[in-house]
């Protein structure tokens, strides 16, 4: 792609002005706001090649391809997922069908902290807006082609991470703020991604106080490295605006400039708005950048009414560990398939994986089993055992435990019968409050 | 009461009087440019004869005068002084005008960020001045939430010795946002703000030639009107008035008042439609474009189409699987008069001919002409015609349908609106025009909607600006975080007392009283008359605590239009079908 031309952008932009968690949650009606006065004022709308367009409304077949809703999608979620997810699904078909070059759904509620199994809300998110554009494009333009997600949210994608973490199909890459001072905790160098897709999970956490040159060092000597090394089909930015130095809930020194260079280097097809809650100090700023580098155009310009050269320096003890962090990682990527993977998920004929989430915006706690086929022909049929209660640690409530079956893309004839056999089995075993099917190739979704 | 509505146009200009609601004289006479007095005088001399009263006539006036010398690039230079703060480099918008840009800077919310720089303004006046130029465009980003710098720099150009004939602020014509528009509204204001001046001495000299005029009114893109005084200030708003005094005519005319609508004004080259929606015109989504200039100016959405009675008629030959399949396409060209008429290709009108559906002309020369299409499709005279007709209404039913799409794939920002979308489809197709009783009848049935068609064509326009009444508009917003309030169209910025007990009935409350009082200024008395129109409010949440509110209401004199009947001196009532 050129980036001396203009390209031709379609933007989803949904502020979703009458709905919010609570009203005094950053998740609230307020937060595009002045986003939306900023690039109305600017006249980004009139640009031409630039044109927006309305979300719609995701139906509950194309949230099920991507999660496993309990007890249901529409006990979980609210229109406004629905809008936010649909709007996503938009910025794609816009691409895939040449409408546009590229696209950008700067809507809310986010979705990255969203996984598979969901019980409720974490992280401000209850479904995952990537994952379900992902499906989306998946079935309808190709089941095989390769699909890149960039994360690059202050928080960890642990979500994203969750969804696609056995998938072959797809490379995550997140980059965030040290696990170890941010939520949700996790995202660490050690985690690589399922037998399946072994190194195709790429954590990059970041020390508390990275800026522009970090990031943007990330960006030129690993992510684009190693996107041209897994030559995907399309490029999602999931575009967090929380690594701004106005962020309230981080500890990072990004600007507008640096995030319009980050999406100016990266060229992403689409970009998604995850998170970002300085609203008025730096989404007006970092949306405008952004929007002005997807169309090819000068955002030199564009500056925080606030900013100033030392407030967003990144001191260079950061820049050491960020150069280390990158050197380690790009050797991990070169090697990462002469890696002995019997030594990680032993040889068979399951891997078995246990965890504990917890859902902070709902508080849920949610203990899970997941069980992989370790298959020499395909990804692998899965099994997740899941129960969740309200309350963290001691259960509140009733818990209630579940059961999904998952049969992934292109799965092998021996897997497809043996996920069927594991399916009537929990279903007759009665240990379970539902049994799920999630057979995304047939584009079928059970619960019995 | 009389009232007379004058449209000047660029070949013609018609007249009518209207007597309290009906028609009671037109008249038309060819417009000369060179003396616009004169003809104007004669075309009002031609419905004076119809006046019986003894009370001074009120006088709507339509001129495209300022869109053709902005079309023909004949507006006076004019210094634009931005400012933009920090955003969108100038360069990249291709306004097509020159501005000259200044330091300062304003947010979003209307706080000032950097400040003017007193020396640069006057030193970019002083240049401007020595350049010959003579009016002032003054425009800041976010001026429409502080409108400050602005004020400043206005009261630089006052306090020296510039001498401006005429300045224009951004923040005056316009209370809503988008800057690259702001400042091509302003650059245009201040650029025909001279030839509104003489047009304004005209009228004067007009009123002053013995003729029993009393209050003279302008006719606006959006259809409503604006006193003479307002339209020094604001000439922007009566650029591109023509189309909307036929469309305003129609309204004026048509038994549907209330409810949806599609208006279609049939020419003979083009097709303009218009759309009622409950009861109420629908508007540019932001505003006109004029020359290609996106503006802010209010302005009726109008969409035009090359398809009339005069409209050329091709024949296109598709191949698909070894056949060869032939199609009628109409438009979007003209072909000229209908052969009927003494023209020599055939048109929508000859097929019309043809089918003895109008009886026009000369029916053999139709027929001939429509014979030279047959011969190319290797079918019938009357097969031939009818496929024309089937093509026209196609045609025109797709346009009509493409309006409607457009419409409801407008963005919305709310979880409401975009679940629950205003029903805006048409339940009758106010039709007018030459072809009109032609064609849209069968339309009409296309469309499964109800029809009518209205007796005046040529005389719509004048009908319209005759009809048309007051419209204008205030933005009131106010920020109790900040203790702001702004009406940038009255020119208002205060604090607000007690922000912690201003809600929103009481935001509501100040937008009305705003509009009312603008209401007055345009001799709109009745508070009925005015509508909230858009309403936003939010809460402004830091750390955890909400420390205000945030208000944007728009108010308006509700678009209204005089109930007009056609007079004895045409006798045709309108012709209605329900369907
Ligand atoms: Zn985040
Ligand atoms: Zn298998």
């Amino acid at each position: 792609m050129q980036s001396s031309s203009r390209n031709k952008v379609g933007l989803v932009f949904f502020p979703a002005f009458d709905w919010c968690i609570t009203p005094d949650h950053p998740e609230r009606e307020e937060r595009l706001l002045y986003t939306r006065d900023q690039i109305v004022e600017e006249g980004l709308l009139d640009v031409p090649g630039i044109e927006e367009f309305r979300p719609r409304v995701a139906e509950d077949v194309e949230i099920s391809r991507a999660h496993v809703c309990v007890p249901s999608v529409g006990s979980v979620i609210t229109q406004s997922h629905r809008i936010a997810a649909g709007g996503t699904m938009v910025a794609a078909d816009l691409v895939l069908t040449g409408r546009v070059s590229r696209s950008f759904a700067l809507l809310r509620p986010p979705g990255h902290h969203a996984n598979r199994i969901v019980h409720g809300s974490r992280g401000f998110c209850t479904i995952n807006n990537e994952a379900i554009m992902v499906e989306h494009v998946r079935r309808t333009y190709g089941s095989h082609l390769r699909i890149a997600i960039v994360d690059t949210d202050a928080h960890h994608a642990d979500g994203t991470q969750d969804i696609f973490y056995n998938d072959p199909g797809i490379l995550h890459i997140s980059l965030h703020q040290d696990g170890r001072t941010l939520y949700p905790g996790t995202g660490f160098i050690h985690e690589r991604g399922g037998p399946a897709a072994y190194g195709q999970t790429v954590n990059v956490p970041l020390p508390p106080g990275t800026g522009d040159e970090g990031v943007l060092y990330v960006i030129e000597n690993l992510v684009l490295p190693i996107l041209a090394d897994f030559e995907p089909d399309l490029v999602i930015n999931a575009a967090g605006q929380d690594n701004h130095y106005t962020d309230p809930l981080t500890n990072m020194q990004v600007t507008a400039q640096g995030y319009a260079r980050l999406t100016e280097l990266l060229s992403p097809d689409i970009v998604v708005l995850e998170g970002g809650y300085s609203i008025e100090g730096a989404l007006p700023y970092v949306n405008a950048g952004l929007l002005l580098a997807l169309a090819g155009l000068d955002y030199s310009a564009v500056r925080e009414p606030d900013w100033s050269e030392e407030k967003v320096k990144q001191p260079p003890h950061i820049s050491e560990t960020i150069e280390k962090t990158v050197a380690q990682l790009w050797q991990m990527w070169r090697t990462r398939k002469d890696v002995d993977l019997e030594r990680i998920f032993g040889h068979g004929p399951f891997f078995t994986r246990q965890r504990r989430i917890y859902y902070d915006t709902d508080n849920i706690t949610e203990e899970q089993v997941e069980k992989i086929r370790l298959c020499p022909a395909c990804s692998g049929w899965r099994v997740i055992q899941s129960g969740a209660a309200r309350g963290w640690g001691v259960p509140l409530g009733r818990v209630t435990v579940i059961a999904a079956v998952l049969i992934p893309w292109h799965a092998c004839e021996d897997c497809r019968r043996e996920a069927d056999e594991e399916f009537d089995r929990l279903q007759k075993s009665g240990r379970f409050r539902y049994v799920y099917l999630q057979d995304v190739e047939r584009d079928i979704y059970k619960r019995v | 009461m009389y009232i007379a509505g004058i449209d000047v146009g660029g070949t013609n200009t018609d007249a009518a009087l209207i007597k309290d609601n009906e028609v009671v004289a037109t008249g038309k006479v060819p417009t000369d440019h060179v003396n616009l007095v004169e003809s104007t005088a004669a075309a009002l001399e031609t419905i004076l004869g119809s006046y019986r009263g003894t009370e001074p006539l009120e006088l709507h006036l339509s001129t495209t005068l300022s869109t053709n010398s902005i079309v023909e690039g004949r507006g006076d230079p004019a210094l634009v002084l931005a400012v933009p703060g920090p955003g969108m480099r100038i360069e990249d918008l291709r306004l097509g005008f020159a501005v000259h840009q200044l330091s300062g800077s304003v947010d979003h919310r209307g706080r000032e960020v950097a400040p003017i720089d007193r020396e640069e303004v006057k030193a970019a006046m002083n240049a401007a001045r020595e350049a010959g130029m003579e009016v002032l465009a003054v425009v800041g980003k976010f001026s429409h939430r502080n409108p400050s710098q602005e004020l400043t720099i206005e009261a630089l150009a006052r306090e020296g010795d510039y001498r401006f004939r005429h300045i224009t602020l951004g923040h005056r014509l316009s209370g809503r946002p988008n800057f690259p528009r702001r400042l091509a509204t302003s650059y245009l204001n201040a650029s025909v703000a001279g030839q509104q001046a003489r047009f304004v001495e005209m009228v004067r000299r007009l009123m002053l030639e013995g003729r029993n005029i009393g209050k003279v009114y302008l006719l606006k893109a959006d259809g409503g009107t604006m006193t003479l005084e307002d339209s020094l200030v604001r000439p922007v708003e009566t650029i591109l008035s023509g189309p909307a005094a036929s469309l305003m005519g129609a309204r004026a005319l048509s038994n549907h008042q209330e409810g949806n609508a599609i208006i279609v004004d049939i020419g003979g080259t083009t097709t303009d439609m218009a759309v009622q929606a409950a009861g109420e015109p629908v508007f540019q989504p932001q505003g006109a474009e004029i020359a290609g200039h996106r503006t802010l100016v209010p302005a009726l959405f109008v969409r035009s189409i090359g398809l009339g009675g005069d409209s050329e008629i091709r024949v296109l030959c598709r191949r698909e699987n070894g056949q060869t399949s032939r199609q009628l396409v109409i438009g979007p060209k003209r072909a000229g008069i209908p052969a009927a008429l003494g023209g020599s290709r055939p048109t929508p009108t000859d097929a019309a001919v043809v089918l003895g559906m109008t009886s026009v002309g000369d029916v053999h020369r139709a027929r001939k002409a429509v014979a030279e299409l047959a011969g190319a499709l290797g079918i019938g005279v009357e097969e031939t015609a009818r496929k024309i007709i089937d093509g026209f209404v196609r045609q025109l039913v797709e346009a009509v349908e493409d309006i409607y799409q457009y419409l409801e794939s407008r963005p919305v920002y709310t979880v409401s609106e975009l679940l629950a979308p205003r029903d805006i489809r048409p339940r009758v197709l106010i039709g007018l025009g030459g072809p009109a009783q032609v064609f849209i009848p069968l339309a009409a049935r296309a469309m499964g909607i109800d029809w009518e068609v209205l007796p005046y064509h040529e005389e719509a326009n004048a009908i319209g600006a005759a009809a048309s009444r007051p419209t204008a508009a205030v933005t009131y917003h106010a920020d109790t975080a900040l203790g702001v309030a702004a009406v940038p169209e009255m020119d208002y910025t205060g604090e607000i007392q007690k922000a912690m007990l201003f809600d929103i009935r009481k935001a509501r409350e100040e937008a009305r009283r705003w509009a009312i009082e603008k209401g007055k200024e345009l001799g709109v008395l009745d508070p009925d008359d005015i509508a909230i129109v858009e309403e936003e409010s939010f809460n402004v949440v830091r750390g955890f605590y909400t420390i205000g509110r945030i208000f944007t209401i728009r108010a308006q004199v509700r678009p209204q239009v005089r109930r007009i009947v056609p007079g004895a001196e045409r006798g045709e009532p309108n012709a209605v079908q329900q369907s």
